[in-house]
Protein backbone atom coordinates (compact mmCIF):
# COMPACT_ATOMS: atom_id res chain seq x y z
CA UNK A 1 0.00 0.00 0.00
CA UNK A 2 1.38 3.66 -1.46
CA UNK A 3 0.24 6.82 1.05
CA UNK A 4 -2.21 7.45 -1.61
CA UNK A 5 -4.61 4.44 -0.64
CA UNK A 6 -3.76 4.80 2.91
CA UNK A 7 -5.24 8.29 2.79
CA UNK A 8 -8.67 6.69 1.55
CA UNK A 9 -8.58 4.62 4.97
CA UNK A 10 -7.26 6.57 7.45
CA UNK A 11 -10.36 7.92 8.04
CA UNK A 12 -12.01 4.48 8.53
CA UNK A 13 -8.80 3.23 10.77
CA UNK A 14 -8.79 6.21 13.11
CA UNK A 15 -12.98 5.33 13.79
CA UNK A 16 -12.14 2.37 14.23
CA UNK A 17 -14.89 1.06 11.11
CA UNK A 18 -15.14 -2.26 10.13
CA UNK A 19 -13.37 -2.96 7.80
CA UNK A 20 -11.47 -5.91 4.95
CA UNK A 21 -8.67 -7.42 7.55
CA UNK A 22 -6.75 -7.90 3.84
CA UNK A 23 -7.12 -3.73 3.37
CA UNK A 24 -6.63 -3.50 7.19
CA UNK A 25 -3.15 -5.31 7.60
CA UNK A 26 -1.86 -3.54 4.80
CA UNK A 27 -2.71 -0.39 5.95
CA UNK A 28 -0.95 -1.06 9.73
CA UNK A 29 1.84 -2.68 7.83
CA UNK A 30 2.34 0.79 5.40
CA UNK A 31 2.62 2.68 9.15
CA UNK A 32 5.64 0.96 9.42
CA UNK A 33 7.50 2.30 6.71
CA UNK A 34 5.85 5.13 6.52
CA UNK A 35 6.72 7.80 9.43
CA UNK A 36 4.34 10.16 7.93
CA UNK A 37 1.08 8.28 7.42
CA UNK A 38 1.59 7.12 11.24
CA UNK A 39 1.90 10.55 11.82
CA UNK A 40 -1.24 11.00 10.01
CA UNK A 41 -3.09 8.09 11.66
CA UNK A 42 -2.12 9.56 14.87
CA UNK A 43 -3.37 13.17 14.50
CA UNK A 44 -6.47 11.40 12.63
CA UNK A 45 -6.94 9.72 16.19
CA UNK A 46 -6.70 12.78 18.11
CA UNK A 47 -9.29 14.44 15.90
CA UNK A 48 -11.32 11.74 16.73
CA UNK A 49 -11.03 11.89 20.64
CA UNK A 50 -11.66 15.21 20.37
CA UNK A 51 -15.33 15.01 18.53
CA UNK A 52 -16.13 12.46 20.65
CA UNK A 53 -15.05 14.67 23.75
CA UNK A 54 -17.15 17.46 22.15
CA UNK A 55 -20.18 14.69 21.38
CA UNK A 56 -20.53 13.87 25.10
CA UNK A 57 -19.86 17.19 26.28
CA UNK A 58 -23.11 18.09 24.40
CA UNK A 59 -24.84 15.14 24.86
CA UNK A 60 -26.61 16.11 27.87
CA UNK A 61 -28.28 19.57 25.41
CA UNK A 62 -31.69 19.78 25.02
CA UNK A 63 -34.56 22.69 24.52
CA UNK A 64 -35.66 24.93 27.92
CA UNK A 65 -39.32 23.22 29.66
CA UNK A 66 -40.27 26.59 28.41
CA UNK A 67 -40.16 25.77 24.92
CA UNK A 68 -42.43 23.20 25.95
CA UNK A 69 -45.07 24.60 27.34
CA UNK A 70 -45.31 27.03 24.61
CA UNK A 71 -45.34 24.14 21.85
CA UNK A 72 -48.74 22.75 24.40
CA UNK A 73 -50.06 26.33 24.32
CA UNK A 74 -49.58 26.63 20.28
CA UNK A 75 -51.35 23.41 20.16
CA UNK A 76 -53.87 24.43 22.46
CA UNK A 77 -54.85 27.76 20.56
CA UNK A 78 -55.22 25.58 17.37
CA UNK A 79 -57.57 23.34 18.65
CA UNK A 80 -60.23 25.93 19.83
CA UNK A 81 -62.23 27.17 16.93
CA UNK A 82 -61.94 30.96 15.75
CA UNK A 83 -65.01 32.42 18.11
CA UNK A 84 -65.69 35.15 15.31
CA UNK A 85 -66.85 31.88 13.06
CA UNK A 86 -68.14 30.60 16.10
CA UNK A 87 -71.12 33.48 16.83
CA UNK A 88 -72.31 34.43 12.80
CA UNK A 89 -76.13 34.81 13.32
CA UNK A 90 -77.46 33.24 9.64
CA UNK A 91 -80.91 35.24 10.50
CA UNK A 92 -78.77 38.65 11.47
CA UNK A 93 -76.85 37.92 7.77
CA UNK A 94 -79.96 37.22 5.61
CA UNK A 95 -81.66 40.77 7.11
CA UNK A 96 -77.79 42.33 6.24
CA UNK A 97 -78.67 40.81 2.75
CA UNK A 98 -82.05 42.65 2.08
CA UNK A 99 -80.98 45.97 3.42
CA UNK A 100 -78.31 45.93 0.83
CA UNK A 101 -80.52 44.80 -1.73
CA UNK A 102 -83.00 47.73 -1.05
CA UNK A 103 -80.28 50.41 -0.99
CA UNK A 104 -78.62 49.13 -4.19
CA UNK A 105 -82.47 48.89 -5.94
CA UNK A 106 -82.96 52.47 -4.78
CA UNK A 107 -80.00 53.83 -6.41
CA UNK A 108 -80.41 52.22 -9.88
CA UNK A 109 -83.82 54.10 -9.43
CA UNK A 110 -82.55 56.92 -8.70
CA UNK A 111 -79.75 57.23 -11.25
CA UNK A 112 -82.23 56.18 -13.83
CA UNK A 113 -84.21 58.74 -13.23
CA UNK A 114 -81.64 61.42 -12.83
CA UNK A 115 -80.13 60.01 -16.39
CA UNK A 116 -83.14 60.60 -18.23
CA UNK A 117 -84.12 63.78 -16.96
CA UNK A 118 -84.21 66.80 -19.47
CA UNK A 119 -80.63 68.55 -19.30
CA UNK A 120 -82.80 72.00 -20.33
CA UNK A 121 -79.29 74.69 -20.35
CA UNK A 122 -77.55 72.53 -18.57
CA UNK A 123 -73.75 73.46 -19.19
CA UNK A 124 -72.26 70.00 -20.19
CA UNK A 125 -68.30 70.09 -20.63
CA UNK A 126 -67.24 68.62 -24.32
CA UNK A 127 -63.49 68.93 -25.37
CA UNK A 128 -64.02 70.31 -28.43
CA UNK A 129 -67.66 70.72 -29.80
CA UNK A 130 -67.09 74.18 -31.79
CA UNK A 131 -65.40 75.19 -35.25
CA UNK A 132 -68.88 73.93 -37.38
CA UNK A 133 -68.33 77.76 -38.79
CA UNK A 134 -65.85 77.88 -42.30
CA UNK A 135 -65.29 81.18 -44.00
CA UNK A 136 -67.43 79.39 -46.72
CA UNK A 137 -70.53 78.73 -45.06
CA UNK A 138 -70.27 82.58 -43.28
CA UNK A 139 -73.35 81.78 -41.24
CA UNK A 140 -73.37 83.53 -38.04
CA UNK A 141 -73.91 80.44 -35.44
CA UNK A 142 -72.46 81.78 -31.94
CA UNK A 143 -69.45 80.63 -31.77
CA UNK A 144 -68.06 78.65 -28.40
CA UNK A 145 -67.13 79.99 -25.36
CA UNK A 146 -63.96 79.81 -24.56
CA UNK A 147 -62.59 79.42 -20.93
CA UNK A 148 -59.72 78.54 -19.83
CA UNK A 149 -56.82 79.30 -22.11
CA UNK A 150 -53.73 79.86 -20.12
CA UNK A 151 -51.03 79.20 -22.62
CA UNK A 152 -52.07 78.94 -26.20
CA UNK A 153 -48.43 79.00 -27.18
CA UNK A 154 -47.34 75.64 -25.18
CA UNK A 155 -50.60 73.58 -24.38
CA UNK A 156 -53.89 73.61 -26.39
CA UNK A 157 -56.65 75.52 -24.93
CA UNK A 158 -59.55 73.19 -23.25
CA UNK A 159 -62.97 74.79 -24.79
CA UNK A 160 -66.21 74.29 -23.06
CA UNK A 161 -68.78 75.01 -24.93
CA UNK A 162 -72.16 76.40 -23.17
CA UNK A 163 -75.15 74.21 -25.29
CA UNK A 164 -77.68 77.01 -24.39
CA UNK A 165 -77.68 77.96 -28.22
CA UNK A 166 -76.40 74.41 -29.80
CA UNK A 167 -79.36 71.62 -29.36
CA UNK A 168 -79.03 69.83 -26.45
CA UNK A 169 -78.34 66.57 -27.64
CA UNK A 170 -75.62 66.29 -30.51
CA UNK A 171 -76.99 66.07 -33.98
CA UNK A 172 -75.32 63.88 -35.98
CA UNK A 173 -73.89 66.41 -38.15
CA UNK A 174 -72.42 67.63 -34.85
CA UNK A 175 -70.94 64.57 -33.89
CA UNK A 176 -69.51 63.95 -37.58
CA UNK A 177 -67.41 67.82 -37.33
CA UNK A 178 -66.29 66.10 -34.02
CA UNK A 179 -64.96 63.31 -35.33
CA UNK A 180 -63.33 65.04 -38.18
CA UNK A 181 -61.28 67.03 -35.66
CA UNK A 182 -60.56 64.08 -33.91
CA UNK A 183 -58.60 63.20 -36.70
CA UNK A 184 -57.23 66.25 -37.49
CA UNK A 185 -53.55 67.52 -37.03
CA UNK A 186 -53.07 70.99 -35.49
CA UNK A 187 -50.12 73.18 -34.05
CA UNK A 188 -50.16 74.86 -30.68
CA UNK A 189 -51.88 78.01 -30.40
CA UNK A 190 -49.68 80.64 -31.99
CA UNK A 191 -49.82 84.31 -30.31
CA UNK A 192 -50.59 87.20 -32.72
CA UNK A 193 -49.51 90.27 -31.50
CA UNK A 194 -49.58 91.22 -27.34
CA UNK A 195 -51.49 88.54 -25.47
CA UNK A 196 -52.04 88.97 -22.28
CA UNK A 197 -53.75 86.42 -19.50
CA UNK A 198 -56.44 88.86 -18.80
CA UNK A 199 -57.87 88.75 -22.94
CA UNK A 200 -56.92 84.73 -22.17
CA UNK A 201 -59.29 84.82 -19.32
CA UNK A 202 -61.95 86.89 -20.71
CA UNK A 203 -62.96 84.53 -23.20
CA UNK A 204 -63.21 84.54 -26.74
CA UNK A 205 -64.59 82.75 -30.18
CA UNK A 206 -62.19 79.77 -32.62
CA UNK A 207 -63.09 80.48 -36.02
CA UNK A 208 -62.04 78.19 -38.93
CA UNK A 209 -60.33 79.60 -41.46
CA UNK A 210 -58.38 79.14 -44.99
CA UNK A 211 -55.15 80.71 -45.40
CA UNK A 212 -52.88 80.76 -48.51
CA UNK A 213 -49.52 78.30 -47.89
CA UNK A 214 -47.15 80.91 -48.23
CA UNK A 215 -48.30 82.28 -45.03
CA UNK A 216 -46.92 79.26 -42.64
CA UNK A 217 -43.96 81.06 -43.86
CA UNK A 218 -44.76 84.31 -41.95
CA UNK A 219 -44.77 81.72 -38.35
CA UNK A 220 -41.68 80.08 -39.13
CA UNK A 221 -43.70 76.84 -40.00
CA UNK A 222 -42.07 74.61 -43.30
CA UNK A 223 -43.38 75.21 -46.60
CA UNK A 224 -44.00 72.66 -49.12
CA UNK A 225 -42.56 74.56 -52.85
CA UNK A 226 -45.11 72.41 -54.61
CA UNK A 227 -48.21 73.12 -53.04
CA UNK A 228 -47.66 76.43 -52.12
CA UNK A 229 -50.74 77.81 -54.46
CA UNK A 230 -52.77 75.71 -52.16
CA UNK A 231 -54.32 76.86 -48.97
CA UNK A 232 -54.53 75.19 -45.78
CA UNK A 233 -56.89 75.46 -42.99
CA UNK A 234 -56.33 77.31 -39.66
CA UNK A 235 -58.35 78.09 -36.50
CA UNK A 236 -57.96 82.03 -35.35
CA UNK A 237 -58.81 82.65 -31.66
CA UNK A 238 -60.68 85.88 -31.97
CA UNK A 239 -60.91 87.48 -28.52
CA UNK A 240 -64.18 89.45 -27.25
CA UNK A 241 -62.69 92.40 -28.49
CA UNK A 242 -62.64 90.53 -31.91
CA UNK A 243 -59.37 91.10 -32.42
CA UNK A 244 -57.34 87.75 -33.36
CA UNK A 245 -55.28 86.58 -30.42
CA UNK A 246 -53.63 83.60 -31.70
CA UNK A 247 -53.72 81.15 -34.97
CA UNK A 248 -53.25 77.66 -35.60
CA UNK A 249 -52.67 75.49 -38.41
CA UNK A 250 -54.59 72.59 -38.89
CA UNK A 251 -54.11 69.37 -41.51
CA UNK B 1 -49.11 8.89 28.77
CA UNK B 2 -48.01 5.87 29.60
CA UNK B 3 -49.42 4.36 26.27
CA UNK B 4 -48.19 6.73 24.14
CA UNK B 5 -44.50 6.56 25.35
CA UNK B 6 -44.91 3.05 24.00
CA UNK B 7 -45.99 3.81 20.17
CA UNK B 8 -43.59 4.11 17.77
CA UNK B 9 -42.66 7.90 16.11
CA UNK B 10 -45.05 7.48 12.98
CA UNK B 11 -48.12 6.54 15.35
CA UNK B 12 -47.75 9.30 17.87
CA UNK B 13 -47.47 11.85 14.75
CA UNK B 14 -50.79 10.33 14.12
CA UNK B 15 -52.45 11.14 17.17
CA UNK B 16 -50.63 14.54 17.42
CA UNK B 17 -52.57 15.22 14.57
CA UNK B 18 -55.82 14.41 15.86
CA UNK B 19 -55.13 16.82 18.50
CA UNK B 20 -53.88 14.47 20.99
CA UNK B 21 -51.09 16.76 23.24
CA UNK B 22 -50.18 13.81 25.18
CA UNK B 23 -49.08 12.54 21.88
CA UNK B 24 -47.25 15.65 21.05
CA UNK B 25 -45.40 16.13 24.23
CA UNK B 26 -43.68 12.31 23.96
CA UNK B 27 -42.76 12.99 20.35
CA UNK B 28 -41.40 16.17 21.72
CA UNK B 29 -39.70 14.95 25.04
CA UNK B 30 -38.11 12.19 22.61
CA UNK B 31 -37.10 14.15 19.68
CA UNK B 32 -35.96 17.32 21.09
CA UNK B 33 -32.51 17.26 22.27
CA UNK B 34 -31.41 15.50 18.85
CA UNK B 35 -32.63 18.44 16.79
CA UNK B 36 -31.38 21.01 19.58
CA UNK B 37 -28.41 19.88 19.79
CA UNK B 38 -28.25 19.70 16.37
CA UNK B 39 -28.89 23.45 15.63
CA UNK B 40 -26.62 24.55 18.49
CA UNK B 41 -23.35 22.65 16.84
CA UNK B 42 -23.93 23.97 13.65
CA UNK B 43 -24.69 27.56 14.75
CA UNK B 44 -23.27 28.07 18.33
CA UNK B 45 -26.48 29.69 19.47
CA UNK B 46 -28.35 28.64 22.27
CA UNK B 47 -30.94 31.22 21.26
CA UNK B 48 -31.06 30.32 17.77
CA UNK B 49 -30.86 26.20 18.85
CA UNK B 50 -34.09 27.01 20.67
CA UNK B 51 -35.77 28.88 18.19
CA UNK B 52 -35.64 26.26 15.51
CA UNK B 53 -36.43 23.15 18.06
CA UNK B 54 -39.93 25.05 18.65
CA UNK B 55 -39.81 25.86 14.79
CA UNK B 56 -39.52 22.20 13.47
CA UNK B 57 -41.88 21.37 16.42
CA UNK B 58 -45.10 23.98 15.29
CA UNK B 59 -44.03 22.92 11.59
CA UNK B 60 -45.01 19.04 12.70
CA UNK B 61 -48.47 20.12 14.26
CA UNK B 62 -49.34 22.77 10.74
CA UNK B 63 -47.79 20.45 7.97
CA UNK B 64 -46.58 16.98 9.88
CA UNK B 65 -48.93 15.26 6.90
CA UNK B 66 -46.16 15.96 4.65
CA UNK B 67 -43.65 13.40 6.54
CA UNK B 68 -44.19 10.08 4.39
CA UNK B 69 -43.08 7.10 6.42
CA UNK B 70 -42.02 5.23 2.97
CA UNK B 71 -38.90 7.90 2.65
CA UNK B 72 -37.05 7.67 5.84
CA UNK B 73 -37.69 7.72 9.81
CA UNK B 74 -39.24 10.65 11.69
CA UNK B 75 -36.31 11.50 13.23
CA UNK B 76 -34.24 12.02 9.86
CA UNK B 77 -37.23 14.20 8.62
CA UNK B 78 -37.20 16.37 11.98
CA UNK B 79 -33.51 16.54 11.23
CA UNK B 80 -33.95 17.88 7.79
CA UNK B 81 -36.21 20.15 8.72
CA UNK B 82 -34.46 21.28 11.63
CA UNK B 83 -31.40 21.69 8.69
CA UNK B 84 -33.58 24.06 6.27
CA UNK B 85 -34.41 26.53 9.31
CA UNK B 86 -30.85 26.65 11.17
CA UNK B 87 -29.34 27.44 7.20
CA UNK B 88 -32.29 29.66 6.75
CA UNK B 89 -31.51 31.55 10.07
CA UNK B 90 -27.56 31.22 9.55
CA UNK B 91 -27.65 32.54 6.28
CA UNK B 92 -30.38 35.60 7.22
CA UNK B 93 -28.30 36.74 10.67
CA UNK B 94 -24.56 37.77 9.67
CA UNK B 95 -24.36 37.63 13.71
CA UNK B 96 -24.36 33.82 13.53
CA UNK B 97 -21.93 33.16 10.75
CA UNK B 98 -19.49 30.97 11.01
CA UNK B 99 -16.10 32.61 12.80
CA UNK B 100 -14.02 33.77 10.55
CA UNK B 101 -10.64 32.37 9.15
CA UNK B 102 -8.95 34.90 10.95
CA UNK B 103 -9.93 34.75 14.40
CA UNK B 104 -9.58 30.74 14.39
CA UNK B 105 -6.35 31.04 12.82
CA UNK B 106 -4.41 33.82 15.25
CA UNK B 107 -6.12 31.93 18.36
CA UNK B 108 -4.49 28.51 16.95
CA UNK B 109 -0.90 30.31 16.69
CA UNK B 110 -1.34 31.20 20.16
CA UNK B 111 -2.64 27.58 21.10
CA UNK B 112 0.20 25.35 21.64
CA UNK B 113 -0.99 21.84 20.36
CA UNK B 114 -4.36 21.44 20.14
CA UNK B 115 -3.90 17.72 18.52
CA UNK B 116 -1.76 16.85 21.67
CA UNK B 117 -4.30 16.54 23.63
CA UNK B 118 -7.76 17.06 22.63
CA UNK B 119 -9.97 15.91 26.11
CA UNK B 120 -8.84 19.43 27.73
CA UNK B 121 -12.13 21.68 28.31
CA UNK B 122 -10.19 24.42 25.94
CA UNK B 123 -9.17 21.78 23.51
CA UNK B 124 -12.54 20.51 23.43
CA UNK B 125 -13.75 24.30 22.85
CA UNK B 126 -10.84 25.06 20.12
CA UNK B 127 -12.40 22.27 18.58
CA UNK B 128 -15.97 23.23 18.89
CA UNK B 129 -14.88 26.61 16.88
CA UNK B 130 -12.87 24.92 14.49
CA UNK B 131 -16.42 22.62 13.67
CA UNK B 132 -18.37 26.12 13.28
CA UNK B 133 -15.61 27.43 11.33
CA UNK B 134 -16.13 25.20 8.84
CA UNK B 135 -18.23 25.60 5.36
CA UNK B 136 -22.38 24.85 5.64
CA UNK B 137 -21.75 21.35 4.11
CA UNK B 138 -19.09 20.22 5.87
CA UNK B 139 -19.82 21.08 8.80
CA UNK B 140 -23.50 19.35 8.57
CA UNK B 141 -22.13 16.26 7.65
CA UNK B 142 -19.26 16.30 10.85
CA UNK B 143 -22.44 17.30 13.04
CA UNK B 144 -24.32 14.22 11.82
CA UNK B 145 -21.20 11.56 11.87
CA UNK B 146 -19.28 12.43 14.58
CA UNK B 147 -21.39 14.41 16.85
CA UNK B 148 -24.50 12.93 16.70
CA UNK B 149 -22.90 9.76 15.51
CA UNK B 150 -25.25 8.96 13.02
CA UNK B 151 -24.59 6.52 10.27
CA UNK B 152 -23.82 7.53 6.70
CA UNK B 153 -26.75 6.15 5.44
CA UNK B 154 -29.07 8.48 8.12
CA UNK B 155 -27.01 11.68 7.59
CA UNK B 156 -27.51 11.01 3.51
CA UNK B 157 -31.23 10.52 4.30
CA UNK B 158 -31.36 13.64 6.57
CA UNK B 159 -29.66 16.15 4.03
CA UNK B 160 -31.22 14.23 0.87
CA UNK B 161 -28.19 13.23 -0.50
CA UNK B 162 -25.78 9.90 -1.77
CA UNK B 163 -24.19 8.24 0.58
CA UNK B 164 -20.69 8.68 -1.27
CA UNK B 165 -21.71 12.43 -1.06
CA UNK B 166 -21.84 12.08 2.77
CA UNK B 167 -18.34 10.13 2.94
CA UNK B 168 -16.72 12.34 0.43
CA UNK B 169 -17.80 15.28 2.18
CA UNK B 170 -16.94 14.07 5.47
CA UNK B 171 -13.32 13.05 3.96
CA UNK B 172 -12.69 16.19 3.21
CA UNK B 173 -14.31 17.79 6.70
CA UNK B 174 -11.79 15.94 8.55
CA UNK B 175 -8.93 16.99 6.72
CA UNK B 176 -10.10 20.50 6.98
CA UNK B 177 -10.53 20.21 10.63
CA UNK B 178 -7.21 18.80 10.75
CA UNK B 179 -5.75 21.83 9.08
CA UNK B 180 -7.12 24.08 11.61
CA UNK B 181 -6.04 22.08 14.51
CA UNK B 182 -2.13 21.44 13.40
CA UNK B 183 0.17 23.53 15.47
CA UNK B 184 2.19 26.26 13.42
CA UNK B 185 5.28 24.04 14.29
CA UNK B 186 3.87 21.73 12.02
CA UNK B 187 3.56 23.38 9.03
CA UNK B 188 6.94 23.40 7.25
CA UNK B 189 7.00 19.78 8.58
CA UNK B 190 3.90 19.25 6.19
CA UNK B 191 5.34 20.55 3.42
CA UNK B 192 8.43 18.75 3.77
CA UNK B 193 6.76 15.29 4.09
CA UNK B 194 4.75 16.00 1.07
CA UNK B 195 7.21 15.11 -1.25
CA UNK B 196 8.35 12.30 0.98
CA UNK B 197 5.43 10.22 0.21
CA UNK B 198 6.28 6.77 -0.68
CA UNK B 199 4.45 6.02 -3.98
CA UNK B 200 5.49 2.41 -4.09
Amino acid sequence: MNCQKFEDVVGDLARGQMMETYLRSTALSHLDDCARCSQRLRDEQALMRGLQALSVQMSAMSASNEAETRLRDAMRASLVPPPALAKVNPRRLYWLAVAAAVVVFIGAIVAAKWQWQPKGNKSVPVEYAVNDESPKSNQPNKPATVRNVETPKTAKPVIRSSRSTVATRRSPRAAETVANHATEIATDFIPLGNINNTSLQEGGTIVRVELPRSALVRFGLPVNMDRVNENVKADVWLGVDGLAHAIRFVQ
Amino acid sequence: MNQNEELDDSELLRLMLTGDEQALVVLYRRRQAAIYRFAYQMSGSVALAEDVTQEVFLFLMRDGSMFDPSRGALSSFLLGVARNYVLRRVRGDHLLSPLSEDVESDEHVNAASPLDDLTRTESIESVRKAVLSLPERYREVVVLCELQEMSYAQAAEVLECSIGTVRSRLHRARALLLNKLQPVRAEPAETAVKSERCFA
